[in-house]
Order: structure tokens, then C-alpha cells, then sequence
């Protein structure tokens, strides 16, 4: 589904990402773990044309991405979600309007929001909170509402970029949860993260990013530095 | 582009210049200004243009013929006058035509009319009233006239050198036209700069919403489009304060000055110029500096 090749990445004298090979298959689970600033990040920018590469190639399903057309580029986001360590969330909204607005700016008329919306806040177990303003929510729950937004579009690939970043324990491993029920209902999940006994209790795939360089690849894998 | 997104940006158009209603004040009372200062200056440029216009045309010279000369002396006399190069018509009205002209405009008085019919020859002269091609040929045509070739002819050379006063009106036309310039300039650039300003606040309040419309694949033309909508609501409301101001002093103001520089003249309807016309103008002048500078502001500050 997605393919790196020799992609190099290159701020200034800095090289985020050097001679990055990597393949992900349809509704794979991968972590992606290291250090922060090992370029993890990076590899999800590029994914989804917020960066733009300095050498080899990005294929999604066969397009090379560096390709797309800048006007084409909302397009390509539409069937990628994206949830990050600082979850995101509009403080005025609810968590309704939150993932309305997802849905809105990409032109979705108001009964298709009024009828997708709740399936995806039941989804991600917050259809009781919809009225809540995220600061009426707990860490985990809000990363979750964040997740219900990614989803909006049925995205086919899901991105989470240090998710659990901020969160405790038992919030931690409500948003994993989350992750694999949605990777078992087909959605291709790359999770970024530091969080060596999260990864540790996935079992899946896992590929180690260290100083740009991918170092490690082990199918149901555990952390290892 | 579908409805619901044209509707919705409309709405979030609307929801900034709210938000900011301070700053949306402002900007559009600085780009009010800006019209109004450039309405004025044009009805003063229209108004001199066609002062100077009116005044031109009554510029002549009238020439008075000795009473009792022959017609065909007149006539001749007229002939060789029009072959003056300088001269653009020559208007003659024999002394026969003169004493009929002057007892049809007073039929009505039974004094003057008793008067006339107890007159046994005609007390009026034969006149010749010239018009030059250019004004500046007027004084010499005059002495022209006025010299000892036509001296046993001519009783008397009037002249009236409005010369200076369309000089002056020229002058004037040009100081509001260079003076005008300058200051819908100036003011143009400060509406530019506060409307610049009001503008990247708008993207700095919105920065959270603009960045996850990005990241959940809105289009760049639906991010950037509610900025714009604000400004365009900067260039409707100042054009249609502008143009509140100036219907009094078109319709009220307007007829008496134009009644005072030429009695009986009149701006409507006449081509000089029309209100519909200086309110489009309007209108262009505040979408195009509103617009401009909206364009300026989210191409340094909205990151797409």
C-alpha cells in the first residue's frame, strides 16, 4: 500500500531521514518507534504531503506522491486520518461539532453529518459525550473524540503520531485498544510512538527509526533499542 | 464548487467580521474614508470640467454695426470677417432681424410694442457675434476687428475676456487633479495596511481551525475563501455608506451649484455623468484595494 524508497529527507544540514526503504500492506498495524527526534514524525509528514521529500519515492497504492498535485493534496488527506500527541481539538466545539467540522470542510451535506457522526462517536465508545466540550472530557477521551474526526472519512489508513503522548496508563490503553479495533475493521494503522510497553503489548509488526535510519524490522516485535 | 461550501464559507465570512467587529469597523471605516474622500474629489473634478465647459462656450465676440449701413454692406463686410482662419462661426443677425427678434420678445408689453410702431426707422444694428476656434485667438481677433479696416463700419467691439477666470478654473482642475491623486493614494495605502492587518489577525484567531481544516483535507480554496468573504463585506459596507453620504449631495447639493455656475444647466441625464456609474466605481476601487490586500495577508501568513 505504501511504499519508501531510498527516501531522504533533509532540513538544512539535518537529515531526518537517510535512505528510508519501507513497505506497508493493507490492513497492517505498524509501530514505528524511537527516540523522539529519530525522524518518526517525519516518515508520517511525508505520508500525508505536509513535507515535502528530497530524494527517492513515496508510492500510495502506486502514486508517487511527490507527484500530487498541491491543489490535489486535500484529496490524498481525505483517505489518510492523522491524530498527534496534542490531540487538536477546536476548545469551542463539542465533541460533535468537532468531528462535524471534518465533515463540513469537505463539503458533506448536513444529513449525511447528522447520521454519520453519531456511528462514529459510538465507535470510538463516546456517543454519551457528544455534547461535551473537550475540556469537559478526560486525556484519553478527547484523543479518542480526535480519532472519531480522523475516521470521518473512512479513511483507508489511519496515522498516530505519539497519541498517547500526554495521556496516563489506563488512558493510554483506552486509545491503543481503539487503534486495533480499528485495524480489525480494515483501516491500515501506522503508530508512531515511544512508548516501549504499549508496543510491547501489540505484538504486531514493529519498525525501529533511529537517527533517520530505519535499524530494526521484526514482525510481531517487541521495543528494542 | 458546491452550494453547501459556497453557503458555508459565506457564513464563516460573516462569523470573522463579527468576531473581529472592532477591527472590521475599522477597516471598513478606513476604506470608507478612502471613498469618500475620492467621491468628493470627482464631483469637484466633474464640477470644474464643466464649469470650465459653460464658461467657454459663452466666450465671443460681438460685433455692433454702424446703424443705417446698407444690408449688403453689412453682408459684405461679414463675408470677409468669416474668412478669418481663427474664426469658428460667425453669427449674423441683420438689423431687420434684430428689430423683429426684439418685437417678438416683447409682444406682450403694450408700452414697448406702441413704442416701436411709432418709430420710423430702425434703431437697432446689424450684429455679427464671432466665435474663435481658440480661446487664445479671441483678443487678437478683436483688435482685429476693432481696427481702422472696418472703422467706418463697426460702431462698437464688445468683449468679454472670460479668459482668466477659465484659466484660473484650469489651474483649479488641475491642483484636484494632482492633489486628488495623492491623497486617495495615500489613504488607498492605509486602508491597504489596516485592512492587511485585520486580515492576518483573522488567519492568527483562526490558526487552530485552519490547521485541522488542513490536515482533514479541506481544500485550499475553501480555507482561503472566508478571508475573502470578510473583505468583500469590507468593500459592500463602505461603498454602501459611501454612497448614502453622497445621494443628498448628488440629488440636493449638486442642481443648485450646477443652477449657480450655469442657470438652466444641468449634470442629469446629459452623459456628464451618472450616480450609477460613481457608485460601480466605487465599489471596483474598495473590492480591489479590500481584495489586494487580503491576497497579501494569506499569501505570508496562511500556511496551505
Amino acid at each position: 500500500m505504501i511504499k519508501f524508497q531510498n527516501v531522504v529527507k533533509q532540513y538544512q544540514d539535518n537529515k531526518a531521514l537517510d535512505d528510508v526503504n519501507l513497505q506497508v500492506h493493507h490492513g497492517e498495524f505498524i509501530s514505528l518507534v524511537g527516540v523522539s527526534g529519530a525522524g518518526k514524525s517525519t516518515l508520517l509528514k511525508l505520508i500525508i504531503g505536509e513535507e515535502q521529500i528530497d530524494g527517492g519515492r513515496i508510492l500510495i497504492d502506486d502514486v508517487d506522491i511527490s507527484q500530487v498535485k498541491k491543489s490535489d493534496l486535500p484529496y490524498l488527506r481525505r483517505k489518510i486520518g492523522m491524530v498527534f500527541q496534542d490531540i487538536k481539538l477546536l476548545p469551542r466545539r463539542t465533541a460533535f461539532e468537532n468531528v462535524a467540522f471534518a465533515m463540513e470542510v469537505c463539503g458533506h451535506n448536513l444529513a449525511k453529518i447528522k447520521s454519520e457522526v453519531p456511528k462514529i462517536l459510538d465507535l470510538v465508545g463516546l456517543l454519551h459525550k457528544k455534547d461535551s466540550f473537550p475540556e469537559e472530557m478526560s486525556g484519553g477521551e478527547k484523543q479518542r473524540v480526535a480519532i472519531a474526526r480522523a475516521l470521518s472519512h473512512r479513511p483507508v489508513l489511519l496515522l498516530a503520531d505519539e497519541p498517547t503522548g500526554n495521556l496516563d496508563e489506563v488512558n493510554a490503553g483506552e486509545v491503543l485498544d481503539l487503534l486495533l479495533k480499528i485495524n480489525q475493521l480494515g483501516t491500515t494503522v501506522i503508530l508512531a510512538t515511544h512508548a516501549s510497553d504499549l508496543v510491547n503489548k501489540i505484538k504486531k509488526r514493529v519498525v525501529t527509526i533511529e537517527s533517520g535510519r530505519i535499524t530494526l524490522q521484526q514482525e510481531k516485535g517487541r521495543y528494542k533499542l | 464548487m458546491d452550494s453547501i461550501s459556497f453557503l458555508r464559507i459565506i457564513k464563516i465570512g460573516f462569523v470573522n467580521f463579527w468576531r473581529n467587529r472592532w477591527l472590521s469597523l475599522a477597516a471598513t471605516m478606513v476604506m470608507t474614508i478612502t471613498l469618500v474622500i475620492f467621491s468628493t474629489l470627482f464631483l469637484l473634478f466633474i464640477l470644474t470640467n464643466y464649469s470650465i465647459h459653460t464658461i467657454s462656450n459663452t466666450v465671443d465676440i460681438s460685433v455692433y454695426f454702424k446703424i443705417g449701413l446698407a444690408e449688403q454692406q453689412t453682408q459684405k463686410i461679414r463675408d470677409q470677417i468669416s474668412q478669418d482662419p481663427r474664426i469658428k462661426e460667425a453669427d449674423y443677425v441683420s438689423a431687420a432681424q434684430a428689430f423683429d427678434n426684439f418685437k417678438a420678445a416683447h409682444q406682450n408689453d403694450p408700452l414697448i410694442t406702441q413704442s416701436l410702431n411709432e418709430l420710423t426707422e430702425n434703431p437697432l444694428p446689424a450684429t455679427l457675434h464671432v466665435k474663435a476656434k481658440n480661446l487664445d485667438d479671441y483678443p487678437g481677433i478683436a483688435q482685429q476687428l476693432e481696427s481702422d479696416q472696418y472703422k467706418n463700419f463697426v460702431d462698437k467691439v464688445n468683449f468679454e475676456d472670460n479668459r482668466l477666470v477659465i484659466d484660473r478654473l484650469n489651474k483649479i482642475l488641475k491642483f484636484i487633479v494632482t492633489f486628488g491623486i495623492i491623497l486617495v493614494a495615500v489613504f488607498a495605502l492605509i486602508a491597504i495596511l489596516v485592512i492587511f492587518n485585520t486580515i492576518t489577525l483573522t488567519i492568527y484567531n483562526r490558526k487552530e481551525e485552519v490547521e485541522i481544516m488542513r490536515l482533514v483535507g479541506a481544500t485550499n480554496w475553501y480555507i482561503r475563501s472566508p478571508f475573502l468573504t470578510e473583505s468583500i463585506l469590507y468593500s459592500i459596507f463602505s461603498t454602501i455608506i459611501t454612497v448614502a453620504l453622497f445621494v443628498p449631495v448628488y440629488y440636493k447639493v449638486l442642481p443648485k451649484v450646477i443652477a449657480y455656475v450655469s442657470p438652466g444647466g444641468s449634470v442629469y441625464g446629459n452623459g456628464l455623468f451618472n450616480f450609477a456609474y460613481l457608485a460601480l466605481i466605487l465599489f471596483a476601487l474598495a473590492l480591489l484595494l479590500s481584495v489586494a490586500s487580503t491576497m497579501l495577508a494569506i499569501r505570508k501568513y496562511l500556511k496551505i
